[in-house]
């Protein structure tokens, strides 16, 4: 299915992209500066709202949430990062992101547009439920937490290198977010995401047992999401006992990263299971 | 009328500061001496006298610029009893545009020691002021003053001139802004009583930080030291145990080799759960071993990594300074276009603001029985008023800008208008003043 609101969204999300990139890597005056970020929202947001036309489509069709294959899922997770995105920007004063999300946002959906014809998963009817919708936005909010955890991780290491090697920021960063409210902000990231996987796969359980009569079924997206969550926990947990804030919690937030989006790319697109819509 | 602004005066880079001390004024002696100006020497036929630590300037307006210019340098030289011969060589003077250029560019800090500080603009402010009420302001001086407070505002909004750390405490307070969010939540620990270190914990007890402990050799000096900026002495035997609990650490203790080492380092960091540190080394020899800048979370910076952000920002500075530069030199073309006479806008703009405000008062003057009428007669009184303001204005204006054969000098229109205009017209111009403010505030 095609609608007439995805193009315009990937091209706002591009822009948006290009702007916080080149504001990144010129040293403009401040005042060039904040009015280039804004322009860089502006885009970001018109990007959401074609998007979220877009998306308000598929529902209709689809009858519920669209998330009927992978593209589907896809371009739902980039919604709800760019959204998180816009909120952290706008209401943290952190434009610095907006380089890393603004690109994500774009290269997601870009590739999810390229598949979207791809087959979709026919629900049967015993799984329209109300928890469908639940589960399935726990799930992407969660892992647009991850997304946005491992941008500000990012300019975390970028800015802690240049401060260790002396070469400090120059004056057109001075309103640049300091290393303590990077690694705060990615703590709560942490947090959030991992209490809406938390809800998700409790959400999961909950529905799979009105369904089919057991909470768990060791199916592959069950396995990896638990194999996610212990990660998760253990690296919120290191924090809170032997103090692995600041550099190491930045590296690590990328690295179970990376686990996230294997997992999310290979398990649903590899060993699809029930998640990819065999519900034997 | 041919009247031009002129500049006589010395700085920090044509003399040394035991010269211009001699020259110097004091603020609540400025009126007086302007009065005594005017009065010395009538060329001069309006006046203002800029005194700071980095320059003693008179900046005026005269027909004839060369003999207004010596009889001030001859005032200054009387009325501060130095002799002429041991300041002259040290004296610039310019003239019509570049004396302009001059003006615009002290108030936009291109002209100061540092380059981009803010204090001058306040400076050349209060000089206007203290002009004002000797009553040695007249319209050109009040035009260039108001010029050159806008193409401050301007320089300030579209450079980056006044960023960045051009001291070494001030990097050390920027660099403690870019690794902790807040400052009122950390500890400041001051090691040595150095002049440097202590100027820095004074920086950064005004950006905030509530908990400041001081050791010292000699405890009577960080006792004395911690009453004076609020801060709680340890003596230098004991205060190893307090290291965990500090997030900036100061050092400037005389000792030949490093008072801290990453060996005993390692435990503090540990119990810190590895809460970032920032340590300021401003010693030399230096306090801090180098390997504790490898430490996880911990940031050292020597007295030469601090000369080196200051360094950076400095040149920093020059490169914006060309921009500013640029912008001078377009306000110093809107500024001649209208001291050449060829600019009457900003006087059109006052006249019709001034005609408009006296039909305001007396609109005003008149609401009592005006808000007994129904709504239809006041639209009539609000016709009647506005086209008898229009007529009068439309008169004025057209015959204004009427050229025969001559082009008419605005500087005298606008004298002329001032003169009969008054108290209204002077108003004009300090309410479009405040309107530019409220667009600079922004």
């Amino acid at each position: 299915m095609e609608t007439l609101w995805l193009m315009p969204a990937i091209v706002c999300y591009a822009i948006s992209a290009a702007i916080f990139i080149f504001e990144r890597t010129s040293s403009e005056s401040t005042s060039g500066q904040t009015r280039a970020t804004g322009y860089a929202v502006a885009m970001l947001g018109g990007g959401a709202i074609f998007h979220a036309l877009d998306l308000t489509a598929r529902g209709l069709q689809a009858g519920n949430i669209p998330v009927t294959n992978f593209a589907q899922a896809l371009s739902f997770l980039a919604w709800l990062t760019a959204l998180a995105g816009l909120l952290m920007i706008v209401r943290l004063r952190m434009a610095v992101i907006g380089a890393f999300v603004a690109p994500a946002v774009t290269i997601a959906l870009g590739a999810a547009s390229l598949t979207m014809k791809a087959r979709r998963i026919v629900l049967p009817a015993t799984l329209h439920s109300v928890w469908l919708p639940i589960h399935v936005t726990l799930a992407i909010l969660g892992y647009a937490m991850f997304v946005l955890a491992a941008s500000v991780s990012i300019v975390y290491l970028a800015y802690e290198s240049r401060l260790k090697s002396k070469r400090a920021l120059g004056p057109a960063n001075e309103a640049a977010p300091s290393l303590e409210k990077l690694d705060r902000i990615n703590y709560r990231l942490l947090g959030w995401g991992f209490i809406m996987l938390s809800f998700a796969i409790v959400s999961g359980a909950i529905w799979a047992d009105a369904t089919w009569g057991h909470f768990w079924s060791w199916e592959p997206k069950e396995s990896w999401s638990l194999v996610i969550w212990i990660l998760y926990a253990s690296l919120l947990e290191s924090r809170l006992t032997v103090g692995w804030r600041g550099r190491r919690a930045a590296a690590l937030t990328i690295v179970l990263f990376t686990v996230l989006v294997g997992s999310f790319v290979g398990v649903n697109l590899i060993f699809p299971g029930k998640h990819g819509g065999s519900f034997g | 009328m041919d009247q031009t602004l002129f500049i006589v005066g010395i700085n920090h880079r044509t003399a040394a500061v035991a010269v211009r001390e001699r020259l110097a004024f004091a603020d609540d002696e400025i009126t007086a001496a302007l009065r005594r100006l005017r009065k010395a020497s009538p060329a001069v036929a309006e006046a203002a006298l800029i005194s700071t630590c980095n320059r003693v300037e008179v900046v005026g307006v005269a027909n004839d610029a060369a003999s207004a210019a010596r009889e001030t340098l001859a005032f200054l030289a009387f009325d501060r009893n130095v002799e002429e011969g041991a300041f002259v060589e040290a004296v610039y003077s310019f003239e019509g545009r570049d004396a302009a250029r001059h003006m615009f560019r002290v108030g936009a800090s291109l002209d100061s020691m540092v380059v981009g500080e803010p204090q001058i603009l306040g400076q050349l402010k209060s000089a206007y002021a203290q002009a004002g009420e000797a009553g040695t302001v007249g319209l050109v001086l009040h035009r260039a003053f108001h010029k050159a407070f806008s193409v401050a505002k301007r320089v300030r909004k579209g450079t980056l001139i006044g960023h960045g750390s051009v001291s070494v405490s001030s990097a050390a307070v920027s660099l403690a802004g870019q690794i902790f969010d807040r400052l009122s939540d950390k500890t400041v620990m001051l090691m040595g009583a150095g002049k440097m270190a202590e100027l820095t914990a004074r920086q950064l007890k005004a950006l905030g930080i509530e908990s400041l402990l001081i050791t010292s050799r000699t405890f009577d000096r960080a006792v004395a030291l911690a009453r004076e900026l609020g801060g709680t002495a340890v003596p230098y035997d004991s205060y190893k145990p307090y290291l965990k609990m500090v997030d900036v650490l100061i050092g400037s203790v005389a000792s030949t080799k490093p008072v801290l080492g990453p060996e005993e380092f390692e435990s503090v960091v540990r119990e810190r759960r590895y809460r970032p540190m920032f340590l300021i080394d401003m010693g030399v020899p230096r306090n801090f071993d180098e390997r504790l800048n490898a430490m996880r979370n911990v940031y050292l910076y020597d007295i030469d990594d601090l000369g080196a952000v200051v360094q950076r920002s400095i040149g920093d500075r020059e490169q914006e300074a060309k921009k500013a530069e640029q912008i001078v030199e377009l306000e110093l073309e809107s500024f001649l276009k209208w001291m050449a006479g060829l600019d009457l806008i900003p006087t059109i703009k006052d006249i019709r603001y001034s005609i408009e405000r006296l039909r305001d008062v007396e609109l005003g003057r008149h609401r009592g029985w005006l808000a007994g009428l129904d709504a239809s007669e006041r639209e009539r009184v609000e016709l009647l008023t506005r086209g008898l303001t229009n007529k009068l204005l439309h008169r004025i204006l057209s015959g204004l800008k009427q050229r025969d054969d001559k082009v008419l000098d605005g500087a005298f229109a606008a004298e002329v208008a001032r003169r009969l205009l008054g108290a209204e017209f002077d108003a004009a111009d300090e309410d479009e003043d405040d309107a530019d403010d409220e667009i600079a505030d922004d």
